[in-house]
């Protein structure tokens, strides 16, 4: 990715000259506050938006509107690039949870009876088989994350793009996700994860990129290093005067926890975790 | 407390308590629901009416057990035999045969009774009242109600019994309509009409329409509940402030709906969706589905028959 830039409706700034490259089986946090530009990153990572300039090239190829309307070209990167979308009621559309695991290998031509199969496989491992003929407006939100993530990973794509994928989530379903996100990317999965939650990063990161909130990368470096780096992480928003970092080089090679504090009556919630984010 | 100086100050009053209003009644006056939250409401138990039909379609009575485009094609040719009869007494056994299939698919018949002739009165009786009266249905007055030059004017026999004819036409056909929603889950049902040939594009929007209006009902009852979390009763402008209400959401929800469908859509896209869906479709016809239609001709010639043989 070279050089990009987006803007929303030619004049709202979300990307102003990023630049970066992931390798197969990387873990990549892309890092920043609310409204930096993380989420159209992903979109553009996946093919959905295209950059107002810029180059993004994919498996050896640069990925334009033009190529994507080419099929072969097309059918080949959706099935290599999955992308599980922080607001999972709009990626969990179907009538049934059985038919919106299906939805994608069906939609790349494989045959029934194999989908049929993964269905079941992908449903078993997360487990959430019976849930197969429940609707998704009957599902809780950790239910229909759950759901989301089995979607696409019935599909085996190499590359999985996660936006904020811990966020409104309970503590349980967190450290869940948490641990099948690092367990994807030791299978030899890519993963590239917007975040702005400090606490997991050790866990689900070996790379992190941060934004500044003028919507460039000021940094790509270790989680240790960033994690270390109070003042970048002051300077982008990503804790508060009053947020303790706490790291400990000596116990892990990596490992990195952000805590907030209340300081008063009124609420004073440390950097970390559990918010909306449309960056 | 006044915040760290420097930082945010926060307002004194902020951090005092209010003198609330009393909750005792001495003040204000009682009034009624205003129209928004009736419809809101109102809505509400349409959708929790439909999910609670979608555990009544998961059943295991007798339809339930259909291919559901098997049901489909045998109602519909019911309703239309039904559209064809002429007799009243045989649109009654006809209605009995809807009664006996709802017990038999161990459906609640007080609720479906009540959900078929919730509506009859509203459709059906507003059209079928003048009907009966000798000025539209000559005959023989049986229940004079005044009279016009001499001749008595009132409710006529010939009259009751073409109004009779069309309610039982009606509450028959919507019988077997109410049986099919009632015992087939919606996405068979979807199902079903796409293996009967309906375009697909239409079938993935009603699909997604009914998927979507749950949440987006959601979002009105959440907008209307944060309105009147803040709201002290003021019933002169109630009306008023309700249209306005209406209003404002209705802008509201059409940008979160708009924002919602381009995600929507982008998450389809992400799968691969290129604008022909393609959808897993597991029905099998059986021994019980062919003994069903068939059962379903044999009714359909007798009845035909019977109609004719009856004359009129």
């Amino acid at each position: 990715m070279r050089d990009l830039r987006y803007s929303y409706l030619g004049k709202f700034p979300a990307l102003e000259g990023v630049s970066f490259s992931v390798s197969s089986g990387e873990s990549v946090a892309l890092l920043g506050a609310n409204g930096c530009g993380k989420s159209t990153l992903l979109k553009i990572l996946d093919g959905l938006l295209f950059a107002d300039s810029g180059e993004f090239r994919a498996f050896g190829q640069e990925v334009t509107e033009d190529n994507l309307e080419d099929e072969q070209f097309s059918m080949g990167f959706r099935s290599r690039v999955g992308f599980i979308f922080q607001n999972s009621d709009a990626q969990v559309f179907s009538p049934t949870v059985r038919e919106e695991v299906a939805f994608g290998p069906l939609q790349l031509g494989w045959k029934v009876k194999k989908v049929e199969r993964r269905v079941a496989d992908v449903l078993e491992m997360l487990e959430i088989p019976h849930l197969a003929d429940r609707a998704p407006y009957q599902l809780s939100g950790g239910e229909k994350k759950r759901v989301a993530i089995a979607s696409v990973l019935v599909m085996n794509p190499e590359v999985i793009l996660f936006d904020e994928p811990t966020a409104a989530l309970d503590p349980r379903t967190q450290q869940w996700l948490v641990e099948l996100i690092a367990e994807l990317n030791r299978s030899g999965k890519t993963v590239v994860l917007a975040t702005h939650d400090l606490d997991v990063l050790d866990i689900v990161a070996g790379r992190c990129l941060v934004f500044s909130e003028q919507h460039r990368i000021v940094l790509d470096a270790a989680p240790t290093q960033i994690l270390n780096d109070r003042d970048l992480l002051l300077s982008v928003n990503l804790i508060h005067d009053h947020t303790h970092v706490h790291f400990d080089p000596n116990t892990l090679e990596s490992a990195g926890s952000a805590h907030g504090h209340e300081h008063d009556a009124l609420h004073h919630v440390g950097g970390s975790g559990g918010e909306h984010d449309r960056g | 407390m006044s915040g760290d100086p420097g930082e945010r100050s926060t307002p004194r009053w902020l951090v005092q308590g209010e003198v609330a209003l009393c909750p005792c009644g001495c003040i204000g006056r009682r009034k009624k629901g205003s129209f928004v939250e009736k419809t809101i409401s109102g809505g509400s138990n349409v959708i929790r009416q439909a999910v609670f039909s979608e555990d009544v379609a998961m059943g295991r009575g007798f339809l339930q057990g259909l291919d559901p485009r098997v049901k489909i094609l045998c109602l519909f040719g019911l309703l239309v035999v039904t559209a064809f009869v002429r007799h009243l007494s045989i649109l009654l056994a006809l209605y009995a045969s809807t009664l006996l299939l709802a017990a038999v698919s161990k459906l609640s018949l007080g609720f479906f009774i009540k959900r078929v002739w919730l509506f009859i009165p509203i459709f059906t009786g507003i059209i079928v009242l003048p009907a009966m009266f000798s000025f539209i249905t000559p005959g023989n007055v049986i229940l004079p109600l005044w009279s016009w030059h001499g001749e008595p004017v009132g409710i006529t026999s010939q009259g009751l019994m073409a109004s009779g004819i069309i309610v039982a036409r009606v509450a028959t056909s919507i019988s077997f309509v109410v049986l099919l929603t009632l015992t087939t889950p919606w996405v068979r049902l979807l199902g079903a009409l796409r293996a009967l040939f309906v375009p697909k594009i239409f079938i993935l929007i009603i699909g997604m329409a009914y998927r979507y209006i749950y949440l987006l009902l959601n979002s009105v009852t959440d907008m209307y509940m944060s309105r009147k979390a803040r709201s002290v009763g003021n019933d002169q402008g109630d009306v008023k402030e309700g249209r306005r209400f209406v209003s404002a959401t209705a802008g509201a929800l059409f940008g979160k709906s708009h924002a919602l469908s381009t995600e929507v859509h982008q998450a389809m896209v992400s799968r691969g969706y290129t604008g022909s869906p393609r959808t897993l479709t597991t029905s099998h016809v059986r021994a019980m589905d062919v003994a069903f239609t068939v059962a379903v001709l044999l009714t359909a010639v007798l009845v035909i028959g019977g109609d004719h043989l009856l004359g009129g």
